[in-house]
């Protein structure tokens, strides 16, 4: 497996995380495949011929616009991306804009997009969008957040004093892992709306789906150890009995 | 144990038995026909499963929803509709994968302590045809090696030929060609990230292109750009 390519088609745990989809499902609606290889003799058994990189940009992976974006032929040009050792922003997160029209000012953090370094701040960053035009009619424009890189054009807000900071992940003596202000060396928390996602604000707020498995059903202990296998068990509860010996076999 | 309640599944509660497929009323049948997004809850994951006794994982719950909501994308297909919450496929799988190999555990450990053995389909690794290495899923035959001659008709041996040898000279001449053009890639993208971002997390960077000579990197012509003379 090599590296690099494992990279382009990663996709961010932090983008996924609203979304609260299984990665199976992120997996398979991204994906493109053109050819596999048949079952059979092959020297080459499991080739498959499938998009290897993708153009990562304000579109989820399982989306139609971003399948719009990636589709079949379309190239793009090359995007360098800085490497990061840990991702430190996160919903919830006060930052300060330092660059553009906004510049100076402070806003919540709404999207991530982690293989571009990106985030969105809500009401911040904006630009007009001309949409619905034709010969007669002007459109109208609308106001879209635009994407603000974390290594340069964002930063962390202290909360003691509400100033813009540089940060630094440290233990705790309990060893927890927070995200320290370099400046003032106070602890910058970790927004509850981390764990929010698209079907609930936090665990233990989620609304039961009527197909839902009640809770207690799921931690009920139902299981009793017993010398015999699954299928063995099965057939005493159901009343099978085979006492047929096998016959002699040979395993190659 | 608030947290409890997040413990929401997909699936319906796995002690009901006798669930009955064909007694779904009418007015419930196409509740969700339509809809833009159906809520659906995780997965069951391994450590739930491990809770429940042979007869709970014996209901074939998971089975049953998985072909509701294939035949559902199906119908949704050949309607040309939208089939909503296409995930819910991948939830159940994942549950049922999960569900497989509790179970295989289970007969494992009875296995290995009975006869020291897994219990499971042997395997050994072997050569095909190509002389490519495989790993060769044993089946179970009434008459031994030997003296089963259909068997050498289909798996024929592999032989160590100058054909072979010569198909696995240029075989392993590709895989060696493509690996080094990656490393040569990799290489010369770290050169244009250190030449983008000057102030680079050096230790991300090796994080992420550990085959890389980042020294080596910095050495290359490309690396610092164009600059005047003072």
């Amino acid at each position: 497996m090599r590296i690099t390519n494992f990279l382009f088609d990663k996709v961010g745990k932090w983008s996924k995380q609203f979304s609260n989809l299984p990665d199976r499902y992120i997996k398979r609606a991204m994906e493109q495949v053109y050819w596999r290889n048949p079952k059979g003799i092959q020297y080459k058994p499991n080739a498959v011929v499938k998009r290897k990189k993708y153009h990562f940009s304000v579109h989820r992976p399982w989306t139609g616009e971003f399948r719009q974006e990636n589709s079949p032929g379309r190239l793009h040009p090359k995007v360098f991306v800085e490497p990061i050792k840990e991702w430190s922003f996160f919903r919830g997160d006060r930052v300060e804009i330092l660059v553009g029209k906004d510049k100076g000012k402070q806003g919540i953090i709404k999207q991530i997009f982690q293989e571009r370094n990106w985030v969105i701040v809500e009401g911040l960053n904006c630009k007009l969008k001309q949409i619905g035009d034709d010969k007669e009619f002007s459109g109208v424009y609308i106001q879209e957040e635009k994407p603000l890189l974390v290594t340069t054009d964002v930063k962390l807000v202290d909360p003691s004093d509400l100033t813009a900071t540089t940060i630094e992940w440290r233990f705790t003596e309990d060893g927890d892992k927070v995200r320290v202000s370099t400046r003032t060396g106070r602890i910058i928390p970790i927004p509850a709306s981390v764990e929010e996602t698209i079907d609930y604000k936090t665990k233990a707020t989620y609304l039961e789906q009527p197909k839902d498995t009640k809770a207690d059903a799921v931690t009920e202990i139902t299981f009793e150890p017993k010398l015999a296998t699954f299928e063995m068990d099965i057939m005493e509860k159901m009343g099978i009995k085979d006492d047929r010996v096998p016959p002699k076999s040979f395993w190659y | 144990m608030a947290n409890l309640r997040v413990m929401c599944k997909l699936l319906k509660n796995l002690n009901i038995s006798n669930v009955k497929a064909h007694s779904i009323p009418s007015d419930r049948r196409y509740k969700n026909w339509g809809a833009q997004e159906v809520k659906s809850g995780r997965s069951w994951k391994k450590e739930e499963l491990r809770l429940k006794s042979n007869s709970d994982l014996h209901k074939y719950v998971l089975l049953k929803e998985r072909n509701m909501l294939l035949t559902m994308e199906e119908e949704a297909k050949a309607q040309i509709q939208l089939f909503p919450s296409p995930e819910r496929i991948d939830k159940v799988e994942d549950s049922m994968e999960n569900l497989e190999s509790v179970i295989r555990e289970r007969n494992v450990a009875y296995h290995k302590l009975e006869t020291g053995r897994t219990g499971e389909r042997p395997y050994k690794m072997s050569k095909n045809a190509f002389g490519l290495r495989y790993r060769h899923e044993m089946s179970e035959y009434t008459m031994p090696k030997h003296m089963n001659k259909d068997w050498y008709e289909e798996f024929r041996s592999y032989k160590h030929d100058r054909y072979t040898e010569q198909f696995l000279l240029k075989y392993r001449e590709k895989s060696y060609v493509s690996k080094r053009r990656q490393q040569i890639r990799d290489f010369n993208h770290v050169i244009h990230l250190l030449n983008r971002f000057p102030d680079m997390d050096m230790q991300a960077l090796k994080e992420q292109y550990p085959n890389v000579d980042i020294e080596k990197a910095k050495a290359s012509r490309k690396y610092g750009g164009h600059f005047a003379p003072k």
